[in-house]
């Protein structure tokens, strides 16, 4: 059983996550920062009762900005991108590529750990949010949450996937944090704060081939506006992504860890 | 005393001089970082040309002074970040017992800890606000209120986080509120004013300094206000002072970690 091993590391993040709970909730800080502005903006965006900017009512913008930047609070995959820098800037990788797993893998099972316990808390939290000051989304289908869920845990594996293959590049240059910065900009404008349909006509098929379709945008769509069809185009797409994606990931950590040097110590 | 001043100026200088000349050691990292830094902050004027092709105004504002709003902001972020890096993550050496190496040394304890780190990448948030300040202000006038008022924000951004950060010589866990309150005047601070309403409003001027580090001094940009210009200044002092007093209090109280290392 080659998963047994990543099933150990996930529940052992897993638990050491469920101990410190309550820092998690301190982070809620934050996300409710975040999510108040975002609240007062479309508040002043929207002139009118029941006006469409994009073709999303005011209650659906501010519900898809709710869940996208839960999916970005409650995945804190930036914790990936710092263990993998980390590791290989510190040298710590020599160590984690020998144990009889693949570093990858290993990574991506605490991150799996992680969110499990921080993503449904923000979850409820944007819940609360939400009902309490913006109302419950119209016509929301409680049946196809298990697809919803799906989908934004399908988004958050590719997001750490992607991010980890940036980090990756630190076995080449010093600090790939930078690219991260960029990687997250196009992933937090384009997708987390506004839908892509509020772009120029012109340039959304174009984001629909970036991650931003299979990360944020997808996932936050279903969730305000759900539709059968677009969750099964959706979920091809991210199966898509996350088979190029992990693909990409093993040969550049493959070419990578050839270029590693022991220094000693 | 004047000369203990100058002296003590001196080293805090040559101590940001060597974090510079440490973090310059590759360069291609360093331009790197100070690059990226400046790409990221311009990728949200993206965010503001969308918002504005929705409405002529956000929150009472033009887009000219949106773009003063957000250079000051990471003006004012650059410089702290660049002179006192270490006070964002005063908590941690608290709670670590990490100060030890500070106070043996023959300075003064705060000064030391304050300019013993520089985060790179501010520079490119201080390059940033600046060309955006110089590009968006009406006059030479107004570009000199921004670099004043890049000063009197730096304080603030400064100061309000030493406060929070001394809080941890009495209460645990008060890193995560400091580094929480502080990007809160980053997250608030690059939005109108005009959006906020009512107790939001109120406390933003009170509780969160961005009011006092971010909106006031674009009014005074805006439309000159010899009252406002005061109260700004009066605020950072006092925000100063206070911040001062509130970690040597703290330091009374200090116990260390027996931690042995050593400060190269």
């Amino acid at each position: 059983m080659p998963w047994r091993k990543y099933m150990v590391i996930y529940r052992s993040v897993l638990l050491e996550n469920l101990q410190y709970a309550a820092n998690i909730v301190v982070g809620f800080f934050s996300y409710a920062v975040f999510i108040y502005t975002f609240i007062m903006l479309w508040g002043y965006m929207y002139q009118t009762p029941g006006e469409l900017i994009a073709g999303y009512t005011k209650e659906q913008m501010i519900w898809y900005v709710m869940m996208t930047e839960m999916i970005w609070f409650g995945s804190s995959a930036s914790s990936v991108a710092r263990e993998v820098s980390t590791d290989i800037r510190g040298g710590n990788i020599a160590y984690l590529m020998n144990k009889p797993y693949h570093y990858t893998l290993y990574v991506l099972a605490k991150y799996t750990g992680g969110w499990s316990i921080r993503l449904p808390m923000y979850a409820m939290l944007a819940v609360v949010i939400g009902t309490a000051l913006v109302g419950p989304l119209p016509r929301f289908p409680l049946a196809a949450v298990p697809a919803m869920a799906l989908c934004v845990v399908l988004g958050l594996t590719i997001n750490a996937v992607l991010k980890m293959c940036i980090s990756l590049f630190s076995f080449w240059i010093e600090d790939a944090t930078p690219f991260q910065w960029l990687y997250d900009k196009l992933l937090l404008i384009v997708g987390t704060m506004f839908p892509v349909e509020i772009f120029p006509k012109a340039i959304q098929p174009l984001f629909k081939l970036t991650p931003i379709y299979t990360v944020c945008y997808g996932p936050a769509k279903l969730i305000v506006d759900f539709s059968p069809e677009k969750c099964v185009e959706i979920l091809a797409v991210q199966a898509v992504y996350l088979l190029a994606g992990c693909g990409l990931m093993f040969l550049i950590y493959g070419k990578g860890v050839k270029k590693l040097y022991v220094n000693g110590g | 005393m004047l000369t203990a001043v100058k002296n003590q100026m001196r080293v805090c200088l040559l101590s940001i001089k060597y974090n510079m000349m440490r973090e310059m050691v590759n360069k291609v990292t360093f331009l790197t970082n100070v690059g990226f830094m400046v790409l990221n902050n311009a990728s949200f004027l993206a965010q503001w040309v969308i918002l504005f092709r929705l409405r002529g105004d956000v929150g009472g504002y033009t887009f000219r002074e949106i773009m003063l709003l957000w250079g000051l902001v990471a003006a004012s972020f650059g410089l702290s970040h660049i002179l006192f890096a270490r006070v964002f993550s005063l908590s941690d050496l608290i709670i670590g017992g990490k100060l030890d190496a500070y106070l043996v040394q023959p300075k003064n304890v705060l000064a030391s800890v304050l300019t013993s780190a520089t985060d790179v990448s501010a520079i490119g948030d201080l390059l940033y606000g600046i060309v955006l300040g110089l590009i968006c202000s009406p006059g030479v006038g107004c570009f000199f209120l921004f670099l004043l008022f890049t000063v009197t924000g730096a304080v603030v951004f400064t100061a309000f986080a030493l406060l929070l950060g001394s809080l941890s010589f009495w209460f645990v866990r008060m890193d995560l509120l400091q580094s929480q309150m502080v990007m809160g005047i980053v997250s608030f601070g690059t939005y109108p004013d005009g959006i906020f309403k009512g107790v939001s409003r109120f406390l933003l001027y009170v509780i969160i300094p961005v009011g006092m580090a971010v909106w006031y001094p674009v009014h005074v940009m805006t439309v000159f206000d010899a009252g406002m210009l005061l109260t700004v200044l009066g605020y950072a002092c006092t925000l100063a002072a206070v911040s001062v007093i509130v970690f040597y209090r703290g330091l009374r109280r200090y116990a260390s970690g027996n931690l042995m290392e050593a400060r190269l």
